[in-house]
């Protein structure tokens, strides 16, 4: 009795993400119909695109690090409450930073690659940061300040790359850093297999995130401005100074994603590595997907990559085009979106009632 | 006298829970029936089946004799019987009497005839002596009018039997004597009135008869002349309830003082004007007023969820009036907020995390900013017992608690800090009196261990039951100020009217 019901309250938020799933593969089935492929052939093709072997597997894996750091931002934002949707901006600025701190820092390899760390964390959070002091100081709605900021700091990287800090030792000028020293590299996981020991940051991240969320007085703060700032206010809890620092750290989550990638697979910043991918959207997704529960994202950010990484494995081996995983995303978002919109309408209509009244 | 209606041996199940059991009533014509019980005692119910929104699982229902079955309101609105909403059903931008004839306007060739609206709003106005202005637009009437457009509304349809589902919640005590007026002249005028309140003074002032619920089924039927409030408040709670005494003055320093506060607002008055008021030890300040009159301004400017643009607020001496809300609670000020749902909780947080707001940074909860849950939950679980709360269990969330049980879980998290100071805000509202009697008794218990009590309630027998003073607002500002000797209900209804007295008694102020 008791166990059925721990175990009912632990599947309960599992029913809506597993029906959008469901619901997206039914849909790319149809897709794939209509292209006239066999479908059970084409999704055994895409599974083991993904995890067929160890090689698929931990490119999944490293697929997914970005993912889940950038998402486990996005989580943090949520659970208090606001919108960051300046990943994306937020990620390419910690690239840069720790591209640039793992060049120029003076000191020994291991030195550079912490200062790297640090500095890629502390330039996504400050961007972050500044968004959130907007809010607060002008009340900018972080919903459009931190999209808009993005096509600032995407745009800002791309001249850092292509003008002073451009890799002018090989013959063709591609818009890049010089590439890293080895010595500050973050190590593979395995020899020859693409998963860096990002990949063990960013679960370290989720697990200390679940921890910071669920026992600490922090967590508890941040977790009731998100569910009634109001009711937050009234018990005393700094709304201004929580909301500025889970955006902080919100930010620094995405730096830390950029930095991972410059660290651990590109070993330079090249113009448009994590854009092109669009790390920083399916990063929103996975959070949204999982309800902002972090270890959910983790989940989430996997099952993104391996549609990703097994969408590319399809291409190669059917006549399937890769688009098709873009179809299932699609419906993941719609369903996604759909709920989250009707949260977010029921919050401002409780917002205006109050304003209303006082 | 003949029963125009008869409710026979009533029940209603909903799943395993019995919400009616077994429920009669009769009201015969020109009668006002007096249905009174606590939440949840299943008068909604009760009501809901005879308006036809609710199938009943047994029992008949009998009009002049004959059974009849209603399948929806519009079954019942043809058999005569009308329902006035406790929340008004009207569209705000349309006039007064194009609200009252919606459904069943006068129409030629199928044009609406506004006029003829309006003649014959006009006519059954008169008839019924209820003041209505038919042009206006119904969003710009007061409560007190909307209610009697929905109740105009009623009539217009040809309702023999009207049932007034808490009618007098929203009202100022003015609107709530010409309300329990107009129901006693449509009783006269041959109508059959079926009234569901727990406010046992207008049910002695107004009804013939008295069905009391407890629990889903009827636990006495009376005549009012045979039976007093006492009795029927026994009734409802099936136990005897307890006499706030009368007390001793305890005379204690001042602890809480207000100078001048002003706040301003986007208009051109004032939501607080000069407030000046001193809280002492031992003591409880009633704050009356129609709400709407700087109450919520006045406890927002206390607790530091507003800043005044003028005034100091000194709580023991410490200057508050520039602190944020985490300093004043501090400072030695606790609150039970106006609006439980608002201020008071998280409906998506569990019954743990609402009750640990405000003592997530207390030592006895914080271990290098760990929260000791083991050490908090055995005081949550003291709360539960202590207070009687209804939770499946400290993981459910508050917003699933029933309205009582979550005020009463609130005001045991605000008693818990044991401050000198409490404001208290609508502490009652819309709990039942078991409930209600506890929470009284908590509250002079706080007052009488000589801690200080700011208490605001709309409910003017709560004001009177509990404060040893009594300021009156009105638009912002103090208007009168009663020692508890003086004060009762006539004179407090004409202050928070707007109204000087002119007694000759001691005036206003004394306040500093």
């Amino acid at each position: 009795m008791y166990l059925q019901k721990k175990l009912q309250k632990l599947l309960k938020p599992l029913v809506q993400p597993f029906f959008a799933v469901l619901i997206g593969i039914i849909t790319g089935a149809v897709a794939i119909a209509i292209v006239g492929e066999p479908i059970l052939d084409t999704y055994i093709v895409m599974w083991n695109g993904a995890f067929g072997n160890f090689y698929f597997l931990t490119s999944t894996l490293a697929r997914a690090t970005p993912i889940l750091l950038v998402g486990l931002g996005v989580a943090l934002a949520f659970r208090a409450g606001v919108f960051n949707l300046g990943g994306e901006g937020q990620m390419v600025l910690g690239a840069v930073s720790a591209a640039l701190a793992a060049l120029y820092f003076p000191g020994p390899p291991a030195v550079k690659l912490v200062a790297a760390l640090i500095a890629g964390m502390l330039a996504g959070g400050l961007w972050a940061l500044l968004a959130g002091w907007m809010e607060s100081r002008f009340k900018v709605q972080l919903l459009i300040s931190t999209l808009l900021m993005n096509y600032v700091a995407i745009l800002f990287a791309s001249y850092l790359v292509a003008e002073p800090f451009q890799d002018r030792s090989g013959s063709a000028a591609l818009a890049q850093t010089p590439m890293i020293e080895q010595g500050a590299w973050l190590p593979k996981l395995f020899t020859g297999m693409s998963v860096h020991m990002g990949f063990v940051i960013a679960v370290f991240c989720a697990l200390l995130l679940v921890i910071i969320l669920r026992f600490t007085t922090s967590g508890y703060e941040v977790k009731m401005l998100g569910l009634n700032p109001f009711f937050a206010e009234y018990g005393g809890v700094n709304k201004v100074k929580v909301l500025l620092l889970s955006m902080f750290f919100s930010g620094a989550l995405a730096g830390l994603a950029g930095t991972v990638e410059v660290l651990g697979t590109q070993y330079r910043y090249v113009d448009g590595f994590l854009t092109a991918p669009g790390f920083a959207w399916t990063g929103l997704m996975a959070a949204l997907l999982a309800n902002s529960n972090p270890l959910g994202t983790a989940v989430a950010a996997i099952l993104l990559a391996a549609l990703q990484t097994g969408a590319m494995g399809m291409e190669r081996n059917t006549e399937v085009p890769l688009e098709v995983a873009s179809v299932i995303q699609a419906v993941l978002i719609l369903f996604v979106s759909a709920k989250f919109t009707i949260n977010w309408w029921k919050l401002r209509k409780k917002e205006g009632d109050v304003s209303g009244t006082v | 006298m003949a029963n125009l209606l008869e409710m026979k041996g009533m029940s209603k199940k909903y799943g395993e829970f019995l919400a009616n059991d077994g429920v009669s009533i009769s009201v015969g014509k020109g009668e006002v029936l007096a249905i009174v019980g606590e939440n949840g005692a299943g008068k909604t119910t009760l009501m809901k089946m005879l308006y036809g929104l609710e199938q009943p699982s047994s029992g008949q229902i009998l009009l002049n004799g004959k059974p009849v079955t209603f399948s929806g309101p519009l079954d019942a609105i043809a058999n005569g019987i009308g329902m006035v909403h406790q929340h008004f059903m009207l569209f705000h931008d349309f006039s007064v009497a194009e609200n009252i004839v919606i459904g069943h306007e006068p129409k030629k060739f199928g044009f609406f005839k506004r006029n003829d609206a309006v003649r014959s709003v006009n006519q059954i106005a008169e008839q019924f002596r209820i003041n209505v202005s038919p042009t206006k637009k119904a969003g710009d009437c007061s409560v007190g009018e909307q209610q009697r457009i929905e109740i105009l509304k009623v009539l217009y349809q040809g309702a023999d039997i009207i049932i007034l589902d808490e009618p007098t919640a929203v009202l100022t005590p003015f609107e709530v004597d010409e309300l329990l007026k107009t129901i006693r002249f449509l009783a006269d005028q041959g109508k059959s009135i079926i009234l569901i309140t727990h406010k046992l003074r207008e049910v002695m002032k107004v009804a013939d008869r008295v069905t009391v619920l407890r629990n889903g089924k009827v636990t006495g039927s009376v005549s009012k002349t045979e039976t007093t409030s006492d009795q029927l408040a026994q009734m409802m709670v099936g136990r005897k309830l307890q006499k706030l005494n009368e007390r001793d003055n305890l005379d204690g320093d001042t602890l809480l003082k207000i100078k001048g506060i002003t706040m301003a607002s986007k208009g051109e008055k004032p939501l607080l004007d000069k407030v000046s008021l001193t809280v002492r030890h031992g003591e409880i300040l009633g704050v009356a007023g129609v709400s709407g009159n700087g109450q919520s301004e006045l406890i927002q400017a206390i607790s530091g969820l507003s800043l005044v643009n003028e005034g100091r607020i000194l709580l023991k001496g410490n200057d508050l009036t520039d602190q944020p809300v985490e300093a004043r609670r501090a400072a030695g000020l606790s609150h039970i907020p106006e609006d439980r749902y608002l201020w008071g909780a998280a409906k998506d947080a569990t019954v743990e995390e609402t009750g640990l707001m405000g003592s997530q940074r207390k030592p006895e909860y914080n271990n290098r900013s760990f929260i000791q849950k083991r050490a908090f939950r055995s005081t949550v679980k003291e709360w539960i017992n202590r207070f009687e709360i209804k939770a499946s269990s400290l993981e459910e969330k508050s917003g699933n608690l029933s309205g009582g049980n979550l005020q009463k879980l609130i005001v045991a998290r605000e008693l818990a800090f044991k401050t000198p100071f409490l404001i208290a805000a609508e502490p009652t509202r819309g709990v039942d009196i078991g409930a209600m009697e506890y929470i009284h008794d908590a509250l002079i218990e706080k007052r009488n261990s000589g801690d200080g009590i700011l208490l605001v309630s709309s409910e003017l027998s709560e004001i009177l039951a509990l404060s040893d003073r009594i300021i009156v607002l009105y638009e912002g500002k103090i208007v009168g100020e009663l020692e508890r000797k003086d004060a009762n209900e006539e004179r407090l209804s004409v202050l928070m009217a707007g109204g000087i007295e002119n007694v000759p008694t001691k005036k206003t102020s004394e306040t500093s």
